[in-house]
């Protein structure tokens, strides 16, 4: 008896299941068809993020990066120049130098100490007018879709921090329509392992100043995905190749310190004097 | 009487170095800072004084401060280090003290400004201990530090992470939690979110392949045996305690406990490095196989390689060689020629270390340059002072080393490496070879009949053998005499030339 009634229970409960699911159906759909509805006939009005489709950290991104990636790339190649000054060439490349002596038997003078602070100046100037760019094309993009923004005045700051460039976007932005969206600023990462190659290029420069040359097992010791090759050239002139062996990032540098000359050197003595 | 005598010899020309004044200049045309130059080629408007630039105010070299990022450069003149804007001091400043920096469970040897900077950009709090004055404390105080989960209320669920003592219970807001030393976040007894995976990582600073816990903290060491062993999953172990802590365990896909100095590293698994039983990582072998030289050398060991032709270490190196460090950096032999014309050579030794000996090398200077002026054999071959090797029985009669001088010690003192000279430009080489000419009298003596009386006096000059040995003394010099170059040919001319004429008939 006991286990009829609780079947007896249990089929009535199932009835009632049934009754509620075919309710909550229709309402679904019935919702579905008017939300359909209402979305055909007043698109223009709603300021849904799926309709805008418009991410700005991601639309900033893919602006500035096909500029970002080569401008790192050429400064990395020239010691964290655009347009280097003091040079060897090397296979037809101007390759900067960061510490230089012009005599013999003497260790170089440091020609930039501060390399990050440098390329980051450089970098600036290569990608600032693009990125201030993006940040006018976003504003037309919101503009064009139908909304109202405000924003100061453009502008951006490019830093390399360890593992990635970073694009600082300091616009504050207030994107409205029908409802309202502020923005202090944007910022937008890219991967980069070049900030150790440049610290691991002013450590190199401090020893070359000091000591005359620098010691490439050193710095593996430290960093186990750093490749240093040193090319030596005939007037004493040391062409520094460092690469992260897993990104393939390079910064090359030159530097002549505590550079032999051939024999004695009286020759070469005398055309310097 | 008749006396006949022969000469072989080579005239000496020395030349004095007109020095012109130089001046200490501000940039120079080609962009160079603080260079003694001539004043012409100083730029225009740039400042220039008739002195050493260490006298001047503007090129005087000091240490240049970064003040953004805490970094401190020696040697950099003044008006360099101010025009990248950075804080110039002539002495050591105080912002540039270094002290010990504690970032979770790793330490940086740097100084408090850098210490913040790198503690900001791990998430992580400062703290800096100017207390410890050496790196190796610094990184002792690190390793000594209590690590374990750290157990704390996140968005109303128990989570964990893994870190140190400090970092747990003095951490910031709602990372501050309750701390079990030596346990891990997906021990059971926590009671966290957090509970085993298949998965490895990599982690900062470490050599090992760790299991990653569903938190995504890291675990112990990747063993793939232990990947359902609770207790593994729930202690602490040391790398001794985990799968063959005495072997590198290079691209082992069953073993994550990689070992740096020992050549591998953690790594994402990729075609050279084969696949790991569970997980994406692995110990990638850094060390290098089967070299130019056909040996195998550990990540980190370097080498010299000389395969030139001609020897070294003999006086008879050849015309253009040089010495060449080898390198073994992630399993890629890379070359590091030492400077050009000889003026550097390659030194190598073994360290021994727990793991077997490491081979180190170093291009060091070639210390030739007073040979030719030592007489004495004691002195030549003194190796704190000169790379240099005593022939016994030479002479070098234009720098007056011959038998018959007061000071003659029995032989000459030559470079064990000979330097490299520019012969095809400039009169250095000529001067430099000359030290080598000699002449050698050869006396004849007749009679009335024109018959020659006894044995000529120093007749061996004559033969073929005293050229040969002068020839080889010429090339003991440096690229002097009929040498071959590093490719082995001979040169188009002899090298030297023999005179033989006769001096005078009485």
């Amino acid at each position: 008896m006991q286990k009829n009634y609780k079947e007896s229970i249990l089929c009535k409960n199932m009835s009632l299941n049934k009754k509620g699911q075919m309710t909550i159906f229709i309402i679904v759909a019935v919702v579905i068809v008017l939300a359909l509805l209402f979305l055909f006939l007043f698109r223009k009005n709603i300021p849904s993020l799926f309709e805008s489709g418009l991410n700005p950290n991601e639309y900033l991104k893919q602006c500035v990066e096909p500029e970002v990636k080569p401008s790192v790339e050429i400064l990395a190649d020239n010691a964290g120049y655009q347009e280097p000054q003091a040079f060897v060439l090397s296979e037809g490349k101007k390759i900067q130098y960061l510490c230089y002596t012009n005599n013999y038997y003497e260790t170089c003078t440091v020609q930039q100490p501060l390399t990050k602070k440098n390329f980051e100046k450089e970098l600036n100037l290569m990608v600032k007018p693009r990125a201030n760019r993006c940040m006018k094309n976003l504003i037309a993009e919101y503009e064009k879709r139908g909304y109202e923004v405000s924003s100061e005045k453009i502008d951006s700051e490019v830093s390399v921090i360890p593992g990635k460039v970073l694009i600082r976007f300091n616009t504050p932005l207030i994107v409205t329509k029908e409802i309202t969206n502020k923005y202090s600023g944007f910022n937008v990462e890219m991967e980069s392992e070049i900030y150790d190659l440049l610290f691991i290029a002013q450590s190199i420069v401090e020893y070359e100043s000091t000591y005359g040359d620098s010691a490439s097992e050193l710095y593996l010791q430290y960093y186990p995905n750093l490749k240093i090759e040193k090319t030596k050239m005939s007037d004493g002139t040391t062409i520094y190749k460092l690469s992260n062996v897993i990104t393939k990032e390079e910064f090359k540098f030159a530097s002549r310190s505590l550079a032999w000359p051939a024999g004695y050197g009286t020759d070469q003595i005398k055309e310097a004097k | 009487m008749i006396l006949i005598l022969m000469g072989v010899f080579i005239s000496l020309s020395f030349t004095s170095a007109q020095i012109k004044d130089n001046v200490c200049c501000e940039q120079t045309k080609t962009g160079f800072y603080c260079l003694n130059v001539q004043s012409s080629e100083c730029k225009e408007g740039a400042r220039q004084l008739p002195t050493s630039c260490e006298s001047t105010s503007y090129c005087k070299k000091g240490i240049c401060y970064d003040s953004n990022e805490g970094s401190c450069v020696d040697n950099t003149p003044q008006l360099v280090c101010n025009a990248n804007e950075g804080m110039w001091s002539e002495t050591v400043p105080a912002q540039c003290n270094l002290g010990c920096c504690i970032l979770g469970d790793q330490a940086a040897f740097v100084t408090l400004v850098r210490c913040k900077k790198l503690s900001g950009f791990l998430g992580l709090q400062t703290y800096f201990n100017k207390g410890i004055t050496s790196e190796v404390q610094c990184v002792m105080t690190a390793i000594g530090q209590e690590k374990g989960a750290c157990v704390y209320d996140f968005e109303f669920e128990r989570t964990c992470r893994m870190t140190t003592r400090y970092e747990c219970t003095q951490g910031e807001g709602d990372k501050k939690g309750e701390f079990f030393v030596g346990k891990l976040c997906s021990a059971e007894e926590l009671a966290t979110n957090c509970g085993p995976t298949k998965e490895t990582t990599c982690l900062a600073g470490r050599d090992e392949v760790y299991f990653k816990d569903s938190c995504g903290n890291a675990a112990n060491i990747y063993d793939s045996s232990k990947l359902v062993d609770k207790n593994y999953w729930t202690n602490m172990k040391t790398k001794l305690e985990s799968c063959n802590s005495n072997v590198a365990n290079g691209n082992s896909g069953s073993c994550g406990n990689c070992d740096y100095l020992g050549g591998s590293y953690c790594r994402e698994v990729s075609s050279s490095t084969g696949k790991a039983s569970y997980g994406n990582y692995i110990c990638a072998d850094l060390n290098c196989k089967k070299t130019q030289n056909g040996k195998d050398y550990n990540h980190g060991a370097s080498w010299c390689v000389n395969d030139d032709k001609g020897t070294i270490n003999k006086g008879d190196n050849s015309v253009g060689s040089k010495f060449f460090k080898h390198i073994c950096i992630n399993g890629e032999e890379v070359l590091e020629s030492c400077a050009e014309f000889r003026q550097e050579e390659c030194i190598e030794d073994k360290l021994v270390t727990a793991k077997g000996e490491l081979s180190q090398a170093a291009c060091r200077v070639n210390r030739w340059q007073d040979c030719t002026a030592q007489t004495e054999k004691i002195d030549c071959e003194n190796t704190d002072r000169r790379d240099c090797l005593w022939k016994p029985g030479a002479d070098l009669p234009a720098l007056k080393i011959v038998a018959e001088a007061e000071d003659y010690g029995g032989g000459v003192c030559l470079p064990k490496n000979t330097p490299g000279l520019k012969f095809w430009e400039g009169d250095e080489a000529q001067t430099y070879c000359a030290q080598a000419n000699t002449q050698c009298i050869v006396t004849i003596t007749k009679d009335l009949f024109g018959e020659e009386k006894g044995q000529p006096k120093n007749k061996e000059c004559l033969e073929d053998a005293w050229e040969q040995e002068k020839a080889g003394i010429c090339m003991n010099l440096g690229d002097c005499g009929p040498h071959i170059n590093w490719i082995g040919d001979k040169g188009y001319k002899s090298g030297y030339n023999k005179t033989t004429s006769k001096y005078s008939e009485d």
